[in-house]
């Protein structure tokens, strides 16, 4: 089926829920109303002509940075490349979080042969939020425990929303743009306590930007 | 192991059908002569590790071959990034190995985190956590490189003194 009519086609499917079409270059993009999530996702599974029936990956974007670049220079700065030294340290009990916290789900139908992404932004509570989709597709659990653990959205209705990569008790969410690299803990062997023990980190942050004027800029 | 006369030899011969040596030599050569490694491959390091066990270096020329436990090894070959959330098993692996033991540390990221040093979740080097006798550099090291590393420690062995001083 072509791209287009493939499209007109989910447009038609999901007609009762508000979504719209972000990008359709390579494969569409959508964006849906989080509060519709499972609805939709629900519809594009069961649906026997759009029949998604895999759940590839979950994805988090943290767009608290977003569209700044501070190595976009033509000449020789004098400040320095300070946002990655000195970092804008946003506390993790922030009311709120407008539009900073994005999911994007990637669906395959094999029967089709397409693909599409769901794009979804969180609640703007803290923590940010969205459903779980686990009951529709079951390998969502660990891509969302993954997504929890790096990034600190919380999914709603999950079984099990443990932390899946860090060290246990560990605090933080290091996918986040205001988590320092270099973390705040590192670990070491006590020779007296005759165990391995966490004390604050030793070094410090370094930009991680090249210092380097490309010319072609011009 | 020539049997030549010089003192730096394992085996000095004496006469016909009489040769000496020292207990301190003897027990050095039984050392270095089968150094088995915990098979502890943390990350691409180990890929680099088993080459070199495989048969085109084939480290059972000196004796070295993996074992599945920490109780049956003699030396512990680091091959990966040590992340903090593997440190407390490292370390335990490394306890309950048995006396004498050493550890070869391979590769940039078990010397001193390599291209991860300035990471949230790895440790900085190896020897942050256990004690390394030999650093093999690169990233990865080649078989050979690593082979070149356990000869380093052959050597290393047959230096010390473990009898006189317990």
């Amino acid at each position: 089926m072509a791209k287009e009519n493939y499209i007109k086609l989910i447009n038609q499917k999901l007609s009762e829920y508000s979504h719209s079409l972000l990008s359709s270059d390579h494969d569409p993009l959508f964006l849906v109303e989080q509060s519709d999530l499972v609805n939709i996702c629900k519809i594009l599974k069961t649906d026997s002509e759009l029949d998604y029936s895999i759940l590839i990956d979950i994805c988090a974007v943290d767009y608290l940075t977003y569209g700044q670049a501070d190595w976009v220079t033509n000449d020789a700065t004098k400040t320095g490349y300070s946002r990655a030294v000195e970092q804008k340290i946003i506390a993790d009990d922030d009311d709120e979080f407008p539009d900073r916290f994005a999911i994007f789900y990637q669906l395959l139908s094999i029967s089709n042969n397409s693909r599409i992404t769901l794009k979804t932004f969180t609640t703007k509570s803290n923590p940010p939020s969205v459903p779980s989709i686990n009951k529709i597709w079951n390998s969502a659990n660990w891509f969302e425990r993954e997504a929890f653990d790096l990034m600190g959205v919380h999914f709603k209705g999950h079984p099990d929303l443990r932390r899946i990569l860090t060290d246990y008790g560990f605090i933080g969410h290091p996918f986040r743009k205001d988590f320092p690299t270099n973390g705040n803990l590192e670990v070491t062997y006590d020779e007296d306590e005759e165990k391995v023990v966490y004390k604050p980190v030793s070094i410090t942050t370094r930009p991680s930007v090249p210092r380097v004027i490309r010319k072609d800029n011009d | 192991m020539g049997l030549k006369k010089n003192n730096d030899d394992l085996i000095v011969q004496q006469g016909p059908g009489f040769v000496t040596t020292s207990v301190d030599k003897l027990v050095n050569w039984a050392r270095t002569g089968s150094m088995w490694p915990v098979t502890l491959g943390l990350a691409c390091c180990g890929i680099e590790m088993m080459h070199s066990a495989a048969s085109r270096y084939d480290t059972d020329r000196f004796g070295v071959f993996y074992r599945p436990s920490p109780r049956q090894s003699d030396v512990m070959i680091v091959a990966g990034t040590l992340c903090n959330k593997m440190a407390p098993p490292l370390r335990k692996i490394y306890d309950q190995m048995a006396e004498p033991k050493w550890v070869i540390s391979m590769g940039s990221c078990a010397n001193g985190g390599g291209y991860y040093h300035h990471s949230y979740s790895v440790v900085r080097g190896c020897d942050q956590i256990i004690p390394v006798d030999i650093y093999v550099p690169g990233c990865p090291p080649t078989a050979e490189a690593l082979i070149n590393g356990i000869i380093e420690l052959q050597e290393k062995i047959k230096s010390e003194e473990s009898i006189a001083n317990g």
